[in-house]
């Protein structure tokens, strides 16, 4: 077989250009070579999330007062909102489960509700600035803020149809809780704010356990290691926050509380904190 | 399912998952069943290496052209192409720069679609058509019509793409990207075109001794891997949860011949099975 043999020692040469990369292996590894001094582009940024099921779907009684507290501080903060999916998200992934679709289909369905979402926000913020931006116009944020303007985008990361399947579930490992976070981890912030309709997080679903104790600030390991079977943030934002440069901080507060999100936003230990170790 | 549901301050639709929080694992095991429906079985997916034959130029580049052309009138291919030297060289000035994980992903695409311009400039007078990132549903009027699309390779993460145990160097590239393109299709089959016959236990250009490998399982792989691949890691570690792709074959491009073999389904190269 001509293939086991080595074909003419190449008789074409690759044309590389010279570097530190040029012979390595492409994906992951360590890199001889190279110091690589990690910068963060704007830490300054608050990446703030409205919670889907726990903040949107509640609809105005929950969502003004929350979008109030966002526009009072967005003068002093560069504030990036970005929405979650919630009832309508699950009843895509319902229907698509049923019938049997690849998770990378219902990634790339499930994207289309917090859209939805980040457009309503966006109508309500117009007169004070909202923007709806693409993925695509991440770049764009420097623009934003120099205008005082408040950005709204999905919170979905755009894999999509290229969402890895999982063992055991078709649902997406990655939606919006994990595209927040990545958002605030490039941007180079310190934290994530999340803001649903609970404290922050408790051994167990509060809306089916009243007597569940509140955790206010926990560690990665130390959560995983509780083996919850319930978690208020998707367990894929624990693994990225394993492996982060910037963003080691993540944080849940109740919206439905007032002054909650401004303290959040001024950087106060409101609500439950979760931290890389 | 339908009606709305109210009462705890929120509107729900009825469905499985209403009220319920999607990380519950009793939750997310209700959405699941052993079956998934194929979209596309009968496709084959093609990536072309970057560095590996692009790199080379005509003398590599042609030749594969040549035998392209009448496998596409014979199979329904997907054909995707790596990035290359460019990528590399991307990747080290944006490393220099300090440039964060997710910013150097921003970047890299833009060397493979370089390559994917390339090839359909070369193959368009046989049929090829570059498909546009997210146009899966494309793919039936391109087949129908005979012609092959030619994909974008490098998955869509961008500034999204997640840090990595291993460094700053992103981890979903242009192999993973096919790999996940042909698996969310339903397809059986990646034929993976590089310089080299297939697989070798450490890289063949740096070890005279590395030993060929033509025939191998996911799991041994798994149980030993190389420390210098041939492919991205992240093909491997998404490959045991995937649903679909049964074999992966690695097929050494400048061997004539060789590409229009694996598509025969000749065991030519090195042929990875699931099980």
């Amino acid at each position: 077989m001509s293939d086991t043999e080595h074909p003419a020692e190449h008789a074409t040469d690759r044309r590389t250009i010279a570097g530190p990369l040029a012979d390595a292996p492409l994906t992951g590894g360590a890199i001889q070579g190279l110091d690589y001094e990690p910068i963060s582009m704007d830490p300054e940024v608050r990446v703030v999330k409205l919670g889907g099921q726990s903040l949107l779907d509640r609809g105005r009684k929950a969502l003004f007062p929350v979008l109030d507290e966002i526009v009072a501080a967005k003068d002093r903060h560069k504030i990036l909102v970005m929405c979650g999916g919630g009832t309508r998200a699950r009843h895509i992934y319902a229907v698509a489960s049923e019938l049997e679709l690849p998770t990378g289909v219902l990634a790339a369905l499930g994207g289309y509700v917090p859209m939805q979402n980040a457009r309503m926000v966006q109508m309500l913020l117009a007169k004070h600035g909202g923007l709806y931006m693409l993925h695509d116009d991440f770049e764009k944020l420097p623009l934003y803020f120099r205008l005082g303007c408040l950005p709204v985008m999905t919170g979905m990361p755009p894999f999509a149809y290229w969402e890895k399947p999982v063992e055991g579930t078709r649902i997406p490992s990655n939606r919006t809780d994990a595209g927040v976070y990545l958002s605030a981890e490039v941007m180079g912030c310190p934290r994530a704010i999340y803001i649903k309709d609970e404290d922050g997080l408790y051994e167990h679903d509060p809306k089916k356990d009243p007597k569940a104790a509140f955790i206010p600030r926990i560690g990665v390991k130390e959560l995983e290691a509780l083996d919850l079977p319930d978690l208020i943030i998707e367990r894929s934002v624990l693994e990225h926050m394993k492996r982060a440069r910037f963003c080691k901080e993540i944080q849940i507060v109740n919206g439905l509380v007032p002054g909650n999100v401004t303290k959040a936003l001024d950087g106060e230990d409101v609500g439950t904190i979760i931290h890389a170790d | 399912m339908s009606d709305l549901v109210t009462g705890d301050g929120r509107t729900h639709v009825r469905s499985t998952l209403m009220r319920e929080s999607l990380q519950d694992r009793d939750v997310q095991a209700r959405a699941y069943s052993e079956r998934e429906l194929e979209i596309m079985p009968d496709v084959v997916m093609v990536s072309i290496g970057g560095q590996s034959i692009f790199d080379r130029g005509a003398e590599a580049i042609l030749p594969l052209v040549e035998e392209l052309a009448p496998l596409m009138q014979q199979h329904k291919l997907l054909i995707g192409v790596g990035g290359g030297t460019r990528v590399r060289h991307t990747c080290a000035v944006a490393l220099d720069l300090g440039l964060p994980t997710g910013g150097v992903a921003q970047l890299v695409g833009a060397m493979e679609e370089c390559n994917a311009v390339f090839l359909n400039a070369l193959l368009a007078r046989h049929g090829s058509i570059p498909m546009q990132r997210e146009h899966f549903w494309d793919l039936p009027l391109y087949y129908r019509s005979g012609l092959t699309p030619i994909a974008i390779s490098v998955p869509p993460y961008h500034f999204w793409e997640p840090p990595n145990d291993e460094g700053p160097m992103p981890a979903h590239g242009s192999d993973f990207g096919l790999f996940m393109h042909a698996e969310v299709l339903g397809m059986e089959r990646i034929i993976y075109v590089k310089d080299e016959d297939g697989l070798y236990d450490k890289d063949p250009k740096r070890h005279d001794d590395a030993t060929f490998i033509p025939r191998t399982t996911l799991a041994e792989l798994r149980a030993a891997m190389p420390q210098e691949m041939i492919l991205d890691r992240q093909v491997f570690q998404a490959w045991p949860d995937a649903r679909h792709l049964e074999r992966i074959q690695i097929v050494n491009g400048l061997v004539p011949g060789n590409l229009t073999r694996a598509l025969a389904g000749e065991d030519v190269g090195t042929v990875i099975t699931r099980e």
